[in-house]
């Protein structure tokens, strides 16, 4: 009898593990360009799903900055926006849903309707002029429960900056000196998987991720020696990552890999990768990632030619 | 010449090409940030060009103009001082140990960076570049780098063969705590090695002779 309710509980036990694991498939040739193209277009930006299901994904066309699909993956439309949006998310607060960017080339912030009207600009004379340095590069930012907008001078000199939901600076924190000591701090997201929410930041010159407070207290390294930590996305307890140098990995809440996607075979971190040397299934240098609606993941690439990698949750 | 000497009917030309000159400059100046910011080259290029009889050209590049890593021409210089490192056996040695380096400042990023991992058009930042070059004779058939754990700059090895210069070039990414593959340099054939040898021997054979000749002459006149 016991030895049968020992069966019982290990069986259960196999159960239980079976069901924390978490499986992708991939999805080959998801994304059906605009018509009269082979491809999205030069990217190096980010990707994003809205509460609709839409994606929207970033390429570097002059007043075309962003690309809206629908759930199938096909071209919907462009909306006028500038070419270098480098890092953007979509989330709702206070008045609805709306996507906040950081504009590489442009030293500011925006903050735009779903299809494409500008409510909101913190331009560059917002920010404090002693941590400008020789110009601004932003290239992300994320909104906190709260409304406040983080906001990450990642090509510049890493420091992460916190404004008011109205776009009124209010503190500092990270950049190169201690305690933080970032470097090319590529991507700052506020990780809601937890309560109080964390910043989460992808130090990449350092191919680590770290979690702080919304205060810029250290918490803890979250992983190191990756492939170079360039974006992530939140679904549930899991968080998805792009490593630039060739990798796309899946995290559990308790900081575990549970999956890695598409490793390219060696090394990589270069838009010069051709259509014709594309491998299905594997990726070249993810720069921007997101999680659907439904837990499936959607990558984009810097590559000059512009590329979206797809891997479907299996269920 | 001012605007007074022009005739009547000119005027409106110059108007025309001085409107064209504020617009053309106003639209270079909103349009130039689109395009200033680039993602740079977050690596530093290392630059092996195989040469001839076993001798090895090692030129590792910084670029302070695009790459986040380095801010400044101080902080590229330190980046060069041990970029990679030459494993030998079971140890790792600084370049510094096979040779000095020389040091350039240039902005020639195409020649220093394989065509794939060039800046795209739309990256046009500037680039401001220094180059560490060593060069040494190689002791083995085959070489290997690695980059000692830790290191923060990553180093795009990339290999050129001098003496087939229509070769493929071949790239690969090192970030700290990797290793390359080995890289078979031009290793002398064995007799042209063996060849050195009996020349040398012959050198020293006759050397001893001469040596012990004339010792022994002067053994005789004392």
């Amino acid at each position: 009898m016991n030895n049968r309710i020992l069966s019982l509980l290990s069986v259960m036990a196999l159960a239980s593990t079976a069901a924390a694991e978490v499986a992708y498939e991939f999805v080959p040739n998801f994304i059906t360009p605009p018509s009269g193209k082979e491809t999205i277009g030069n990217g190096h930006g980010e990707i994003a799903v809205d509460s609709a299901g839409n994606i929207y994904v970033s390429v570097q066309e002059a007043n075309a900055g962003i690309q809206v699909y629908g759930k199938d993956g096909k071209f919907i439309k462009a909306l006028a926006l500038p070419p270098s949006l480098h890092g953007f998310v979509i989330r709702k607060y206070g008045d609805g849903e709306h996507l906040y960017a950081a504009v590489l080339g442009e030293q500011k912030v925006i903050k735009c309707s779903l299809d494409g009207a500008v409510v909101m600009t913190i331009p560059t004379g917002e920010f404090p002029a002693d941590k400008i340095g020789k110009g601004l590069k932003l290239t992300n930012c994320d909104v906190a429960p709260n409304g406040d907008i983080y906001v990450v001078d990642g090509y510049g000199q890493s420091h992460i900056f916190v404004f008011s939901a109205e776009g009124k600076f209010k503190s500092v924190f990270g950049g190169p000196g201690e305690p933080l000591k970032l470097a090319n701090a590529h991507k700052v997201f506020i990780d809601r998987r937890f309560e109080p929410a964390r910043v989460m930041i992808c130090d990449r010159g350092h191919k680590r991720m770290l979690h702080t407070q919304l205060d810029g207290t250290f918490i803890s390294e979250i992983a190191t020696e990756m492939r170079n930590p360039s974006s992530a996305s939140f679904h549930g307890d899991l968080m998805c990552v792009a490593e630039i140098a060739g990798n796309v990995s899946v995290w559990d809440k308790d900081n575990k890999r549970v999956a890695d996607l598409g490793t390219s075979p060696k090394p990589t971190n270069t838009p010069g990768i051709e259509p014709k040397d594309w491998q299905q299934g594997v990726v070249t240098s993810p720069h921007g990632i997101t999680f659907d609606n439904d837990g499936n993941i959607l990558e984009t690439e810097w590559n000059k030619w512009g590329r979206i990698l797809r891997w479907n949750l299996k269920k | 010449m001012t605007n007074s000497e022009f005739p009547n009917d000119e005027l409106p030309m110059h108007c025309a090409i001085s409107s064209f000159v504020i617009r053309f400059s106003i639209f270079v100046i909103l349009s130039s940030p689109l395009c200033v910011f680039g993602h740079g080259a977050e690596f530093l290029s290392a630059k092996l060009t195989l040469l001839p009889d076993a001798e090895v050209l090692l030129e590792v590049t910084a670029d302070f103009g695009g790459n986040p890593l380095i801010a400044d021409e101080i902080v590229a210089k330190e980046a060069l001082i041990d970029p990679v490192r030459l494993r030998r056996n079971e140890s790792l040695v600084p370049l510094a140990e096979l040779s000095p380096a020389s040091i350039t400042q240039h902005d020639n990023w195409a020649e220093f960076a394989p065509a794939s991992y060039l800046p795209s058009d739309t990256e046009a930042q500037p680039h401001t570049l220094i180059t560490a070059a060593w060069r040494w004779r190689s002791e083995e058939p085959e070489i290997v780098f690695e980059m000692p754990k830790g290191k923060l700059h990553d180093v795009l090895l990339w290999t050129r063969d001098q003496t087939n210069p229509d070769a493929p070039t071949k790239w690969m990414l090192l970030l700290a705590g990797d290793r390359s593959k080995a890289i078979s340099i031009h290793w002398p054939p064995w007799w042209q090695r063996w060849q050195t040898v009996m020349a040398s021997s012959v050198f020293v054979l006759a050397l001893g002779y001469f040596v012990s000749r004339n010792f022994t002459l002067r053994q005789r006149t004392l």
